[in-house]
């Protein structure tokens, strides 16, 4: 009866740290997509990282792709960490905010934070909001 | 066995927390509610109509009182939200910051506008109350310190500014001064306008214009909805005398092109016979 109960309790946490680094590993994976098509003009990822809302917002997913190359392309470094610091699911569960710094040395490379939703089982980004 | 469990739980839930980043909350109800509407007390000759937005507030989170005289300042925002977002859209977004330790407690700002870009119609044009304006902001960075005028220091010195939750009995906070500086956000209240109006400039701020084709411009509607919103502040508070804009206090791309527009907001205040001076450094 004993040896049930560890082995219930270990599954149980096992299971619970699995889905909960899936979710981790998720967003990363997001914010490699989104480094991808900001920085590196990957732009068939476009609908991978960003809600039909979001892309809707800024006048479709042709104009997006356009503003998107209108910044030149960054050259890949290598061993550049992701600059994601944290994300947290909202209280109400409806949708994920994610801070990361500008990787910048202008005085606009500040913390950006993101809004993340669900969209088709997948976490996409749906905008920004300032920090205030 | 059965003893160890639920420490065996409780360490696993904390690991968790502090790997993700969540905050662990089992029942939201029992942490926020849907308090009575807020009410702008506002002049009755009214320059702008004001809304009232009932928010949800977190009763675990602190917050601080302070007396009106305290405020002297104006600090302008934008959102960095598509403009159609909502008043309580930008509470939700709030009551998701901080830590579980130190969670924000409702919108950080004191007034939210919606209004459309320049050459668009949509949103309707509309003001509404934010966080009370006798509660101290959460707007123009939390480390943040000002100068205090002969009137904020006199108030901090009888420790006027109080600190607590809801339901509790409030305390004075010896960290709001430093160095006989007071945080930004005791002295100011933010008024926000939602959209972004900042260019798009790569990995940052996506939801910006794109500046090779186009800028993002307020209108002069909107402008005069902020002068008109300002000049009625003032005359209900006459201690307010500047106006200023958040990348003053700190490093950000907030308020975008409004701070082209700050003369012009200045400019339209005063022919609604208020008198503001444009804070002119940076902190």
């Amino acid at each position: 009866m004993r040896f049930q109960i560890i082995i219930k309790t270990l599954l149980i946490c096992f299971l619970s740290v699995s889905a909960f680094a899936r979710s981790d590993k998720e967003m990363q994976e997001l914010f490699e997509k989104y480094d991808e098509v900001t920085k590196y003009h990957n732009v068939e990822l476009v609908e991978d990282v960003f809600t039909e809302n979001f892309l809707a917002q800024n006048g479709g997913k042709e104009k997006f792709i356009s503003k998107v190359k209108s910044v030149p392309k960054e050259k890949k470094k290598k061993g550049l960490g992701l600059l994601l610091n944290k994300w947290k699911k909202s209280k109400m569960g409806e949708f994920f905010s994610a801070k990361r710094d500008g990787d910048g040395e202008d005085e606009h490379s500040s913390r950006t934070e993101f809004i993340i939703k669900e969209e088709a089982g997948k976490l996409k980004i749906d905008g920004t909001i300032s920090d205030g | 066995m059965k003893r160890l469990l639920p420490l065996l739980i409780l360490l696993h839930s904390t690991a968790f927390a502090e790997d993700s980043g969540f905050v662990s909350i089992p029942d939201m109800s029992q942490l926020l509610y849907e308090g009575e509407a807020l009410k702008a007390e506002l002049p009755e000759d009214d320059l702008i109509d004001v809304q009232e937005v009932s928010y949800l507030r977190n009763k675990k989170a602190s917050f601080c009182m302070r007396p009106t005289e305290m405020v002297d300042t104006i600090v302008i925002h934008h959102s960095e939200t598509p403009a159609t977002y909502t008043p309580e859209d930008i509470n939700a977004y709030h009551l998701n910051r901080g830590s579980s330790s130190d969670p924000w407690y409702m919108i950080a700002y004191s007034f939210v506008i919606n209004s459309p870009y320049e050459g668009m119609a949509l949103p309707l044009p509309k003001a509404s109350v934010g966080r009370p304006f006798e509660i101290v902001g959460a707007h123009a960075g939390s480390n943040i310190f000002v100068p205090m005028d002969a009137v904020q220091s006199k108030l901090w010195a009888a420790k006027k500014i109080l600190c607590g939750k809801e339901n509790q009995v409030p305390k004075f906070d010896s960290t709001l001064v430093k160095n006989k500086k007071i945080k930004a956000n005791v002295t100011t209240i933010g008024v926000v306008i939602n959209g972004n109006y900042a260019a798009y400039n790569g990995s940052i701020n996506p939801g910006g214009y794109d500046p090779t084709v186009e800028t993002r411009n307020p209108t002069a509607d909107t402008i005069d909805m902020v002068a008109r919103l300002s000049c009625q502040l003032q005359k209900k508070y006459p201690r307010i005398k500047s106006l200023a804009y958040h990348n003053q206090y700190h490093r950000t791309t907030c308020p975008g092109n409004f701070t082209n527009y700050m003369d012009t907001i200045q400019q339209k205040a005063k022919e609604y016979g208020c008198d503001f001076k444009l804070l002119s450094k940076r902190y």
